[in-house]
């Protein structure tokens, strides 16, 4: 089993200028082990976005560093941080982020897209993916003619496409009804049982209880770290990568 | 990423606004349009004349004496200055094979075998090496003196029964009289056998200008001199008078060959007797006219100069049209930019480099170019058809610029193009995603 580190932050800062600086996020040490289910939990304005773009590739920090996949995020040009992102990370938005004149299956297929894979491995990939989330009988549509449960499943696939070590879900079920809800965190369970390293941004207790522990922010800081020991799950791949990673200080808050 | 996958994107996006994108293309259509139209008509008109103008027609000068000042073609403003005996003069001038005056005929009608066709500027009178023998059908050239004529096909099937090699033609001249002509020869087309008459077919009979010119200026009794010729040499009905000689409203100079050094030694031979003290034309000429003495070529690149000079008016005019174009396309590339920034987040987050966003607008907007090429270029292809079976002249398509319109539809999509692009690729993802 994988028992690599899938991100690691140290001594993470961000800063924003506007007029009077402010931290969002202020010194922040993170490890989060491959194949781990981490949920980050605070109240709005505590950091979780910034700290999401951060792991995402799609921002760098002001100070300390962040390394995703194995690589220094702050150490990269645009351009590789950018290759990084398409074929490390996978994102799941509370507003699903669809291409609204693609249909589900290209929506599923553009990021591959942009790592140069052919048009009908792509699109090959991608049926396999909506079939996984249980949307083969909607391939062909386009999301304004989804449901808001069935929009997140497709993002789901379309995060997962190129196979990323790690996938970000920023409030992912914000948008969502408590039935299709727990119809997406049933698919989330499923990747993580199949190894796939899950961060969880999430307003809601019973979603972050989901994973194997839970990281509160506040006021861009690490608060404390939660491990959940028994979070109700019977899974044994799930019970074998939490004996690999024991002991490895798989989350530490750093909160000086 | 590849360019077939842009395409098929750039496509997409330009099909979901297709009126906003027809509309955007309007500006490169009409540019475009404008330019291949006129040059497919330049194009055509400059195929129709040059291919009348025979080999055998090159070592002909044509002139006639009108205001320098006059602008046009073949006998603007030309009056009639030219006496028989100045004609005879040259002729016999160094390096000038033949010299003949050349005069249109006021008629009213054409009578052939009892049937009556009005026609009021069917006769030309001419020396008969006006007729090339190259333009026969059939028959020969009239004969100097004699009452014969040739005709074109346009006089020959005027009539209910077809007038045929030796038949005889009455024509009811402008004041009145009859003259008999017996028909000797039939052109092969019924186009001009001269600049003078323009290019244009209609019917013609073709007469020496003794007896039936000088026989007219005797009819009219010393008619009144110096009537104005109109352009294009389309009526000078009444003669004109220097004592007892009859004055020709243009003369043709035949050099000795189609050489230029031939035709030029022909034309400085005729204008210096011309201009001299020795001649008539000289004394009628005084200060205001001039004569002009030019080969059939020369008097159609004269033309061919109007034409180009319209020309470059259309290309202004179509240029001008298309940075209008241009400026739609970026405007609307800018307006697209912006209300799909949110899109441009979602692609940058899931992997698409700065270059692939730029490569997807810069797409769209040569995309947009291109349609608008192909549409103008289409449309100025309709016109320019329409317009040579218009004017009955053969159809010549510049497939060169045709291409030159695909190039330039592709430039100005990429220059209208570039900035917009730019703008979007450099957009944040974050600030994108947040975009509402
Ligand atoms: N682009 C930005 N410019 C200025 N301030 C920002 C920007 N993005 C986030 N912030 C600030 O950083 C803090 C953390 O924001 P965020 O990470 O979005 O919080 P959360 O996702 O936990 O609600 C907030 O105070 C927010 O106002
Ligand atoms: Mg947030």
């Amino acid at each position: 089993m994988a028992t690599g580190t899938a991100v690691s932050l140290q001594n993470v800062r961000k800063t924003y200028h506007l007029g009077e600086p402010v931290h969002a996020l202020d010194g922040v040490t993170l490890e989060i082990p491959q194949g781990t289910y981490t949920a980050i939990m605070g109240p709005s304005g505590s950091g979780k976005s910034t700290l999401m773009n951060l792991v995402g590739c799609l921002d760098t920090p002001t100070d300390g560093t962040v390394v995703v996949g194995g690589e220094d995020v702050t150490t990269l040009d645009d351009r590789e941080r950018t290759t990084l992102r398409g074929t490390t990370v996978g994102f799941v938005f509370q507003t699903f982020n669809l291409m609204p004149r693609l249909s589900a299956l290209e929506n599923v297929a553009l990021p591959q897209l942009f790592q140069s894979v052919g048009r009908s491995t792509r699109r090959d990939r991608a049926r396999e993916l909506l079939e996984r989330v249980g949307l083969s009988d909607r391939t062909d549509h386009m999301p304004n003619e989804l449901s808001g449960g069935q929009r997140q499943r497709v993002a789901l696939a379309r995060a997962l496409v190129n196979d990323p070590t790690i996938v970000l879900a920023d409030e992912p079920s914000g948008n969502l009804d408590t039935d299709t809800e727990s119809d997406v965190l049933d698919l989330f369970d499923e990747f993580y049982d199949a190894g796939t390293t899950m961060l969880v941004v999430t307003h809601e207790r019973h979603v972050a209880e989901r994973a194997e522990r839970i990281v509160h922010l506040l006021d861009g800081r690490i608060e404390r770290v939660e491990e959940l020991e028994d979070a109700g799950r019977e899974s044994n791949a799930t019970q074998n990568r939490r004996d690999g990673v024991d002991g490895t200080g798989a989350a530490s808050g750093a909160d000086r | 990423m590849r360019p077939l996958e842009f395409g098929r994107l750039a496509w997409r996006a330009i099909r979901s606004h297709r009126l906003r994108s027809a509309l955007t293309t309007l500006g490169i259509v009409i540019g475009i349009a404008a330019v291949i139209a006129f040059v497919t008509l330049g194009a055509s008109l400059q195929a129709g004349l040059v291919g009348d103008i025979s080999p055998d027609d090159q070592r002909n000068l044509y002139g006639w004496a009108a205001d320098p000042d006059t602008e046009g073609g073949p006998l603007a403003g030309a009056q009639p200055v030219f006496s028989q005996d100045d004609l005879d003069a040259v002729s016999e001038r160094d390096g000038v094979d033949a010299a003949y005056g050349y005069m249109p005929i006021s008629t009213q009608a054409l009578v052939y075998g009892g049937e009556l066709s009005p026609q009021s500027d069917a006769l030309v009178a001419a020396g008969p090496p006006y007729i090339r023998p190259d333009t026969l059908e059939e028959g020969r050239q009239f004969e100097m003196g004699e009452r014969e004529a040739v005709i074109n096909p346009a006089v020959a099937g005027q009539f209910e029964e077809n007038v045929s090699v030796g038949d005889e033609l009455t024509i009811a001249l402008q004041g009145g009289q009859q003259t008999t002509v017996t028909v000797v020869g039939i052109t092969e087309t019924s186009e001009g056998l001269s600049p003078f008459e323009g290019f244009e077919p209609s019917p013609r009979v073709y007469v020496p200008t003794d007896p039936y010119y000088t026989e007219e200026v005797e009819s009219a009794t010393g008619g009144v001199g110096g009537e104005n010729a109109s352009e294009n040499g389309s009526s000078a009905g009444n003669g004109t008078v220097v004592g007892e000689d009859a004055l020709f409203l243009a003369i043709v100079v035949q050099a000795e060959s189609a050489d230029d050094a031939d035709v030029d030694r022909a034309r400085e031979s005729a204008l210096a007797y011309l201009e001299s003290e020795d001649s008539d034309t000289s004394e009628l000429l005084g200060d205001e006219l001039a004569v002009t003495m030019q080969t059939s070529t020369e008097l159609l690149q004269q033309l061919q100069d109007v034409l180009d000079l319209l020309q470059s008016f259309i290309v202004g005019i179509a240029a001008i049209s298309l940075v209008v174009g241009s400026i739609g396309i970026a405007n609307i590339m800018l307006v697209s930019v912006t209300e799909r920034t949110r899109e441009i987040g979602i692609m940058k987050a899931v992997g698409a480099q700065n270059r692939d966003v730029l490569g997807l607008f810069l797409t769209e907007a040569v995309v947009l170019g291109i349609i608008g090429a192909i549409l103008g270029t289409a449309l100025g292809l309709l016109v320019g058809y329409a317009g040579t079976w218009y004017i009955d002249i053969p159809l010549v398509y510049p497939y060169g610029y045709v291409a030159l319109a695909i190039a330039v539809g592709i430039l100005v999509g990429v220059l209208s193009g570039l900035y917009p692009a730019w703008r979007a690729a450099r957009t944040d993802p974050i600030d994108a995603l947040r975009y509402e």
